[in-house]
């Protein structure tokens, strides 16, 4: 057969029929849902009502980079009042009612457990949450979960290498009696032991309501020169160091992620005074205050300071917002990536992509270049509180574990 | 209309759908149930199952609170025993009992031991009676997890972490779909609610009631406080113990926070709402209970777009609606939705000559 014009044209145009028509078929969606369960009820509301907020912050800021390939992106929040059967409902809820719903973000460790056996198939999505349970940071066993800074372990390991650097030789463990409190005990007996630090002291409390004095007059007889407190959100940790401080003890005191919000010890130096001058804590994320060569933390301030007048969000942002951020921003950078490589957004291909995020320049949240380690990044600093300034700043370089 | 029952022979005395009107109930019910296993999507199976296991055990707190008259606030524990001796039982015999008949005998054995618990825990009701006796189940809750939270115990419970469960596997049929768990737990809600009601006909049924209504008096009947009331509490701790086992197979983990206190209140609420005594009584309340708080979410969800935000503004909305339904319930009907059920069919049947 001759290729006229006109047999050209017409096998050209059965063959776009034949190539283009199932890709007109599988039109793009008008738009991408990011899910969330949120505690914005119950004992965590205080720091649920304080995400809600940055949610639509998120979704404003990442449309007007275009979203996903072109398609923008919604967020939707629903409350959970920190009951991980709750939450787990809203996100079946979620799958059987947003149709492109591409990724999650979960309210507790709880629900993170209770929900990764679900997430197969049809049911699974690229996943981010609050906790920063060393157990959900395990690609083979969850492969869709992940972390977005270091898990407990690390925070303690980074703490306890902080002490070393130190000459400290001495430390107590002082955790809430749940399992946020127990999760990185067993790790930080071992490191301590490999950096030569003696743990002299470990010590259970109530979540809350612990019963202060008999927990500072142990501490006292095991006289550490530093103390890691974990397990507490609110309270007793603030009480603690103030029943010490009141005891005249010298120890140290330091903290993880969730005993580092600025808005409690500044509550705290507001109403008792300024015995949280120099507590120490790891933070995975720079302050949002910290913003010099951060052009997203700038960006943040932008909107924050446009859309939230007149609330505390507005020149500040909370750790546990930045936490939510950064988590969504690292479920939106695997799934930009997995667009850009012309897949579909599902989520073994968003596991591969956020899996494949290394030396991410996260515009702010970390202070160095980051990688996706085993699905956590294991990257934090120690700041420490000043009840002068009520601000909490820099008291080592980035430490990567 | 109907006016009355005709009863011609023994077996249409003993029957328990004794007019068409309930036997036509009990096929649209069963009907309705296959319907949802057959169409509804995960969403809808979710509550589904998680209404039925709720249904199990407030069944449970209804033969004891109910019909025998004994306060408890301890009931939680019980789902909490059974959901961990299933655990227990299919790692201990992982491999002693093939897989196919462990279920089968895991299920028993969780009810056997929420039983023994039950009769121990209810140990003080032959002492203690009304609010005295609600505190002491109380105790029983606190200590029942305080026990499964002990490091000690920690390799079988899992501790404060938690513990992941199996899926059940009946003679080859492993139940690993939330889809095929409803099929079970719609099965055993059924049986369990036709247990009930047939209890209630017996000798032992009518000897709770009697305790409930006057419990001097039933003793001068010739009834034993001790062995009725352990009775009772015993089959209450035996279906609260199989919602556990159900609660465990149905969840992919159990962790202790979940069969705290919030649980024994929220069993309590459902039976208060739907209906104390009353067969149906727990299956209208855990409708309340579980099904209300997801309509009102979605009803705000559809109505917001579920934008963060304005869910932020509405989640305590939620709540306080939630609570004053509940509320509303208690003052305009005490008797609960069940006798409100009552009422409405009563006026159906008999319409246009009553109201």
């Amino acid at each position: 057969m001759t290729l006229t014009r006109r047999s050209f044209l017409a096998t050209g145009a059965a063959a776009s029929a034949a190539i283009g028509a199932p890709m007109v078929l599988r039109a793009q969606p008008s738009e991408y849902v990011f899910g969330a369960s949120l505690p914005m009820t119950g004992p965590f509301a205080t720091a649920g009502q304080l995400v809600a907020p940055t949610l639509k912050m998120f979704e404003d800021l990442a449309n007007e980079d275009g979203g996903i390939g072109g398609v923008p992106i919604r967020t939707t929040a629903e409350d959970s009042g920190y009951i991980p059967q709750n939450a787990l409902a809203n996100y079946q809820r979620a799958l059987a009612t947003e149709e492109n719903l591409v990724f999650y973000y979960g309210d507790s460790t709880g629900f993170m457990k209770l929900v990764a056996p679900e997430l197969r198939g049809e049911n699974a999505r690229l996943m981010g949450s609050t906790s920063f349970a060393s157990e959900l940071a395990d690609p083979e066993k969850n492969p869709y979960q992940y972390l977005a800074g270091p898990s407990y372990e690390d925070q303690f390991d980074i703490l306890l290498e902080n002490i070393a650097a130190e000459g400290g030789t001495t430390v107590a463990f002082v955790y809430s009696n749940t399992e946020f409190g127990r999760d990185p005990l067993e790790r930080g007996r071992a490191k301590a032991a490999e950096l030569g630090i003696e743990v002299v002291l470990e010590e259970s409390t109530k979540a809350q309501g612990a019963d202060i004095p008999t927990h500072v007059t142990k501490l006292a007889q095991a006289n550490a020169e530093y103390c890691i407190l974990q397990g507490y959100v609110t309270g007793v940790w603030p009480q603690l160091i103030g029943g010490a401080r009141q005891f005249g003890l010298p120890t140290k005191f330091m903290g993880t992620f969730w005993g580092m919000e600025k808005l409690i010890a500044d509550r705290v130096t507001a109403e008792a005074g300024p015995f949280l001058d120099g507590y120490l804590g790891v933070m995975p994320y720079r302050y949002s205050y910290d913003a010099e060569t951060a052009p997203r933390y700038a960006r943040y301030a932008e909107y924050q300071k446009a859309n939230f007048a007149g609330t505390p969000l507005e020149t500040y942002l909370p750790t546990w917002g930045l936490q939510s951020l950064c988590a969504m921003e690292l479920g939106l950078t695997a799934l930009r990536r997995v667009h850009e490589e012309g897949k579909e957004l599902t989520a073994d291909n968003a596991a591969e992509a956020l899996a494949s995020i290394q030396d991410w320049d996260s515009g702010g949240f970390f202070g160095v270049p980051v990688s996706m380690e085993g699905n956590k990044i294991g990257t934090g600093r120690v700041y420490r509180y000043a009840a002068e300034t009520n601000l909490y700043t820099p008291a080592s370089d980035w430490f990567t574990v | 209309m109907i006016t009355g029952n005709l009863k011609a022979s023994y077996a249409a005395d003993e029957q328990v759908f004794d007019n068409r009107n309930k036997r036509a109930f009990l096929y649209a019910a069963l009907l309705g149930l296959a319907a949802l296993a057959g169409f509804a999507d995960d969403y809808v199976i979710l509550v589904a199952c998680q209404m039925g296991i709720l249904l199990i055990a407030v069944v449970g707190v209804n033969v004891v609170t109910g019909y025998t008259g004994l306060i408890s606030l301890g009931h939680a524990a019980f789902v909490a025993v059974g959901a961990y001796t299933v655990t227990i039982f299919h790692e201990a015999f992982a491999g002693a009992i093939p897989e196919g008949l462990r279920a089968l005998i895991a299920i028993p054995v969780a009810m056997a031991v929420s039983a023994l618990v039950g009769i121990i825990v209810g140990l003080p009701s032959l002492r203690v009676k009304g609010l005295y006796l609600a505190v002491a189940t109380l105790s029983a809750n606190f200590i029942v997890i305080f026990l499964i939270e002990q490091e000690v115990f920690a390799p079988w419970t899992g501790g404060m972490v938690g513990i992941d469960t199996p899926a059940p596997d009946f003679l080859g049929w492993t139940l690993d779909t939330k889809r095929e768990m409803f099929v079970l737990i719609a099965a055993l809600g059924v049986l369990t609610l036709l247990a009930v009601q047939n209890l209630f006909r017996t000798r032992v049924g009518r000897a709770f009631i009697a305790i409930r209504d006057r419990d001097y008096s039933a003793e001068i009947m010739g009834i034993s406080l001790l062995r009725t009331k352990l009775t009772s509490f015993a089959i209450s701790a035996a279906l609260c113990g199989l919602s556990g086992a159900l609660f465990a197979y149905f969840y992919a983990r159990i962790l202790p926070e979940q069969f705290e206190l919030a649980l024994s209140l929220e069993l309590v609420a459902a039976m208060i709402v739907g209906g104390m005594g009353r067969t149906m009584g727990p299956v209208f309340g855990v409708a309340v209970i579980v099904m209300v708080p997801e309509v009102i979410k979605s009803i705000f969800g559809v109505a917001t777009g579920g934008e963060a935000g304005v869910a932020q503004l509405l989640a305590p909305l939620q709540e306080i609606a939630f609570g004053l339904l509940i509320v509303l319930f208690l003052l305009f009907e005490p008797l609960g939705l069940n006798h409100m059920a009552d009422r409405a069919l009563r006026a159906l049947n008999r319409w246009p000559f009553a109201r």
